[in-house]
């Protein structure tokens, strides 16, 4: 799992992740996420490196 | 009266204790008074803000005339107010070639280290001076010091180079233009006149009259996030560092900034909740506990200044109308975050005022004028659109934003990449431009102020090289050069508003009598290229152009560089 920065252009990518979920309700926006998981999980294929990703969602708590 | 926020940085303040003293200028009644005619100047600049100010120095450091018309007899706002705080690198390297830099130095505080935190964690720092980009200019990464010094160094400089005229408590009230001329009318306390302009620059800030008077259409948005800034001094337990917090848990979790300005003075920002009672948050007793929440009950501040505000994010369609040029806040307005809009108002004025002075002394086309639009309306879509991610982040609508916001912090405590996603501002940069008649494409990056040697070995900078070449482009090519390349070169400065200078190594042979040596190869680097090449350099210190052989390629960028060639080739 790579944890230094690979976004090439981190901001705009923030930007356009909140783009697309404005004007939705919170489910259509919990869907839109959901699906948004599942295309990008298919970019990154590798199994192991999908096994990190999940194990480090859920380790970071939140405050 | 209501207390209200105010869009920018400025009023329903209150300053106490030492506060500041701004200078006051003279009213002077105006000629036209007495003579009752109507006189006409070649410019006339109306704000003497920032930007208003540069661009008169700027004028009067190419020696060209024009009048400044100022609505009152003081810089800053009215009353001890602060606005601005934070100059750049490439602001530093205008206000050195304007002669005020050395006096911005000694008051102000030079930064290069931010610490950002969420809660009690760190989650993002720099250290600006790390960064290479920053450390080969003659002026550091940053300096903080009060608006309203840099406005008095700058009166203070234009007195000194005369050329312009500066008129206080003179009120622009109404505006019109025909293919003559520009006629504006004017009001002072000695009486109302008129005067003609060939060229007007709209320097009147965020609330312009002109973009009423000649119709200009404005891009706009406007949130519900709110701020009260503490301007203070500490007599026990100054801080010691530039700091932000995202959610500061002494601001009921919401993001404070702190950083340090000249005379020992800390600009404290408070983001407030949406939509808060501007005269409850800006209440002194209000402010005070806010401050010992912070601080500590028993922090001894004595409070300079005080001031609630909202911004918006304007940005006005075309920044040229007819005789107009608007600059500054006037053409656009930004959020404070990233330190875009004082900066960018500079460099509107730095841009603007070698391209005018190029074409009133008869070295350029007027269609020059028309890439002040293309350039400097690309850095301020640029910088509305950084400054509005910004604001994005530290005021995240609620629900989904927000969740992303937790998540990105979340994460950005253990894992570097997400760091990234904390905005907390981007910093303002010299803008590059992609899009301009006045540039090739090779062109168009800002050239920072790199030291090399003279030939007689003594350290010179590019500031001391667009000095020398007094408002004309400047051609540097580097390496070694045939006599033939070198003749030609010659040849063109004879026929355009032009210096060249040879650049050669520590061992290389020069052939040019001009020439220079860059052992480290800064000033290649700054010039963005490699090798044997060459850099056309505008008095601006942007490259308008880069290439290799001194060829037709040259030729081309000089005409277009100066605004003499047509877009049909």
């Amino acid at each position: 799992m790579k944890t230094a920065l690979h976004l090439q252009d981190a901001d705009a990518f923030y930007e356009q992740l909140l783009d697309a979920h404005q004007g939705l309700s919170m489910e259509a926006s919990e869907l839109l996420n959901a699906r948004l998981i599942l295309l990008l999980a298919n970019q990154v294929g590798d199994a192991q490196v999908l096994k990190e990703c999940i194990e480090a969602a859920r380790q970071t708590a939140p405050e | 009266m209501a207390a209200s926020y105010a869009e920018t940085p400025v009023t329903n303040e209150f300053a106490q204790g030492r506060g500041y003293v701004l200078p006051e200028y003279p009213f002077v009644a105006p000629p036209e008074i007495a003579s009752g005619e109507v006189s006409h100047h070649p410019i006339v600049i109306v704000g003497g803000g920032l930007t208003g100010l540069t661009m008169a120095c700027a004028l009067a450091g190419y020696g060209i005339r024009a009048v400044l018309l100022d609505e009152d007899n003081t810089v800053g706002a009215k009353g001890a107010s602060s606005r601005g705080i934070c100059y750049t690198q490439k602001s530093l390297e205008i206000f050195q070639r304007l002669g005020i830099y050395e006096r911005i130095a000694a008051k102000g505080i030079q930064w290069s280290v931010g610490r950002t935190f969420a809660g009690k964690d760190e989650v993002y720092s720099f250290d600006l001076r790390q960064q290479s980009g920053y450390n080969l200019s003659s002026q550091p990464p940053f300096i903080n010091i009060q608006q309203f010094y840099i406005e008095a160094y700058l009166v203070d400089r234009i007195r000194q180079l005369a050329h312009v005229e500066l008129r206080w408590c003179n009120r622009v009230t109404a505006f019109e233009q025909n293919n003559e001329c520009a006629t504006l009318a004017v009001t002072t306390p000695a009486g109302d006149y008129r005067i003609r302009a060939d060229y007007v620059i709209d320097a009147t800030g965020a609330h312009s009259p002109f973009r009423k008077w000649v119709g200009a259409s404005v891009t706009a948005k406007k949130g519900d996030d709110r701020w009260c800034i503490a301007d203070v001094r500490f007599t026990h337990r100054p801080p010691t560092e530039r700091h932000t917090w995202i959610e500061a848990p002494f601001n009921e979790n919401r993001a404070v900034w702190q950083h340090l300005m000249g005379d020992d003075v800390w600009r404290i920002d408070y983001q407030m909740p949406p939509d808060a009672d501007p005269e409850y948050v800006s209440r002194e007793d209000v402010v005070r506990d806010r401050l010992a929440r912070q601080f500590g009950a028993d922090c001894q501040v004595e409070i300079v200044w005080v001031g609630p505000y909202a911004y918006r994010s304007e940005c006005i369609d075309r920044m040229r109308h007819g005789r107009v040029f608007f600059m500054g806040d006037a053409a656009k307005v930004v959020s404070p975050f990233g330190a875009r809009g004082g900066n960018t108002g500079v460099a509107d004025a730095d841009n603007l005022a070698w391209k005018l002075a190029a074409v009133m002394k008869g070295r350029a086309a007027p269609a020059l004028l028309d890439s002040y639009h293309e350039e400097r309306h690309e850095a301020a879509r640029q910088n509305v659109l950084v400054t509005n991610r910004t604001a994005r982040f530290l005021r995240p609508a609620p629900g989904i934003e927000k969740l992303f916001r937790d998540a990105a912090l979340g994460l950005a405590r253990q894992h570097v990449f997400a760091r990234q996603l904390v905005n907390t501002g981007r910093m303002a940069v010299a803008n590059s431009y992609t899009s301009s008649s006045a540039c090739e494409p090779t062109g168009g990056q800002s050239v920072q102020n790199v030291s090399f040697q003279w030939s007689d070995g003594s350290r010179g900078t590019v500031n001391d090289l667009l000095q020398w070449a007094d408002g004309r482009l400047l051609v540097l090519v580097f390496g070694e050069s045939t006599p033939s390349a070198l003749a030609r070169l010659r040849a063109l400065g004879e026929t355009a508003a032009l210096r060249s200078v040879q650049v050669v190594g520590t061992d290389d042979n020069p052939a040019a009598r001009e020439h220079v040596r860059d052992p480290q190869g800064h000033l290649q680097g700054a010039c963005h290229v490699f090798g044997h090449a060459w850099a056309l350099v505008r008095p601006d210190s942007y490259v308008a152009a880069t290439g290799e052989s001194i060829d037709a390629t040259l030729v081309h960028a000089i005409g277009k560089a100066l605004g003499a060639l047509e877009e049909s080739e």
